[in-house]
């Protein structure tokens, strides 16, 4: 189940659109490599993306792409004081492609793009809208992005049933289109429904050069999500039961940021530096910070390190386990999903890049204009903090399987190759 | 009505503002180190992406990063 992938990956979308590229070919692999409590196992992902981008004429741009994500691990099926115990491997692939077109004008470009993202549960489709255009002076850029999803989540049919009586997924239940629209098996429990999720992303940007070495961007993000967001394979423990989890159907979410580059000539070096304030309707507050600083070093070797420090407070019905389970929900909704808990997140990180650029009528490996190598590694420290009064839980969150409780609990590696001809 | 013209004229001010950064800020022959790539923003788009992907699964608090783009302002 892959749901926030899929939203993440049309907030990439949202987001990136208004970079279009010229004739290139970018392919890069990146492995995510999570552990957890107990010794359960962690989370194992694979994630190949290949673009490829060609110029129509000199006015236009075609992007083709295809990512991939291939996910192994061990998941928590109820959310309890002891999830670790309640831990069972899963496996899940996912596949998208995505195909854009923009056009160039003097000072201005236009672009619209869909992507269709598909896995065993979750169906994706995203149409987008996106423009830029260059102020008098070229030292100011506007842009302005829309995207939509038209998105289905597989869900087990509760349809008559209450928050404290619906049931949730499972891996052997059939999330065909068929086994929704032939409703005459056998197995009434196995019956899966289809449910809608809809979300409109907006995104605004401002970019200005403020200096010969330095210049900054401001952004406005928006998206309205409404339908189903639930991991339709969670339960939690609320009081004598384990029901599905359950969680509004509409969410409104806004975030503001600001990011500043200083290059510095004399070193051959920058600075970038970021800050980020993000606020939802179900209560979520975060904040973000980041810190780096990119050093050539030679004529072909960029080297970049960078921090990254997040924090958000709790979904306003977010509970440590030890709650639900003695005290029920507030209200009636009930989530174990550690991206809505209290969370503070560290990562630190590395890249090199090698970089060859043609000179003269000398092409790199006789056929590209520029070839960039590009290898990098992220440290992961994820730290879940209380939602309730810690005092006042003697079964403690160590066992609640959303995080490892070790200092390191994941890492990234990084290989990629951007082709420009 | 008050508050109608107070936000035409911040929306004014800001695009005056915006257009005198624009045509002041930086002359063309000025941009040779706006243009290096470390100077634009999410230069490396899969690697955004890919950022961008990781931590919305770890956090509920995802989205506005930013877009592609600044540096020389060629686009």
């Amino acid at each position: 189940m892959q749901l926030r992938a899929i939203i993440s990956v049309a907030l990439v979308a949202a987001a990136s659109a208004p970079a279009w590229a010229d004739d290139a070919v970018d392919f890069t692999t990146v492995w995510y490599q999570e552990q957890r409590q107990g010794g359960q196992g962690g989370l194992t992902v694979v994630h190949p993306q290949l673009d490829i981008g060609a110029d129509l004429g000199e006015k236009a741009t075609l992007d083709i792409g295809y990512s991939a994500d291939a996910v192994t691990g061990a998941t928590a099926t109820v959310y309890t004081v002891d999830a670790v115990s309640t831990a069972t491997p899963f496996d899940d692939l996912r596949h998208e492609a995505s195909l854009g077109l923009a056009l160039h004008g003097k000072r201005s470009t236009f672009g619209i793009g869909g992507t269709a993202g598909m896995e065993r549960d979750y169906l994706s489709l995203t149409i987008s809208g996106s423009g830029s255009i260059d102020l008098p002076g070229r030292n100011t850029n506007i842009a302005l992005s829309y995207t939509h999803n038209f998105d289905q989540t597989c869900d087990k049919d509760n349809a008559d049933l209450g928050p404290l009586e619906r049931r949730a997924l499972t891996g052997f239940d059939a999330c065909t289109k068929e086994s929704y629209l032939v409703r005459g098996v056998d197995d009434a429990t196995a019956m899966t429904v289809w449910h809608d999720l809809s979300i409109d992303t907006t995104q605004a940007t401002v970019t200005q050069n403020l200096s010969p070495t330095s210049n900054v961007q401001l952004s406005l993000f928006g998206q309205v999500l409404n339908g189903f967001q639930s991991n339709p394979y969670r339960r939690v423990r609320v009081g004598p039961n384990e029901p599905q989890e359950h969680i509004p159907d509409i969410r409104a979410r806004g975030a503001a940021a600001v990011r500043w580059n200083k290059f510095f000539p004399g070193v051959r070096g920058a600075v970038h530096a970021s800050v980020r304030g993000y606020s939802d309707t179900w209560g979520v507050n975060g904040g973000t910070a980041e810190l780096a600083w990119s050093q050539y070093a030679g004529s072909s070797l960029l080297l970049k390190v960078r921090a990254r420090i997040h924090q958000q407070t709790p979904a306003t019905f977010f509970k440590d386990a030890f709650f639900y389970e003695t005290e029920s929900a507030a209200g009636e909704y009930f989530t174990g999903d550690r991206e809505l808990s209290p969370v503070r997140n560290i990562v630190v990180g590395g890249k090199m890049t090698l970089i060859s650029v043609a000179e003269d009528d000398h092409e790199v490996w006789g056929l590209f204009d520029k070839l960039q190598l590009n290898l990098k590694a992220d440290l992961y420290l994820l730290h879940e903090l209380a939602a309730d009064d810690p005092g006042a839980n003697p079964a403690g969150r160590d066992r609640q399987f959303l995080s490892s409780g070790q200092a390191l609990d994941a890492f990234v590696l990084g290989v990629g190759l951007l082709a420009n001809y | 009505m008050a508050l109608r013209f107070s936000s035409e004229m911040m929306l004014a001010v800001l695009c005056l503002a915006l257009a005198a950064c624009g045509r002041n800020a930086v002359r063309a022959s000025e941009k040779e180190f706006l243009a290096d790539q470390v100077m634009i923003f999410d230069d490396d788009g899969q690697e955004a992406a890919a950022d961008e992907h990781i931590s919305t699964n770890r956090e509920g608090a995802a989205g506005g990063r930013g877009s592609t783009g600044g540096g020389c302002g060629c686009n």
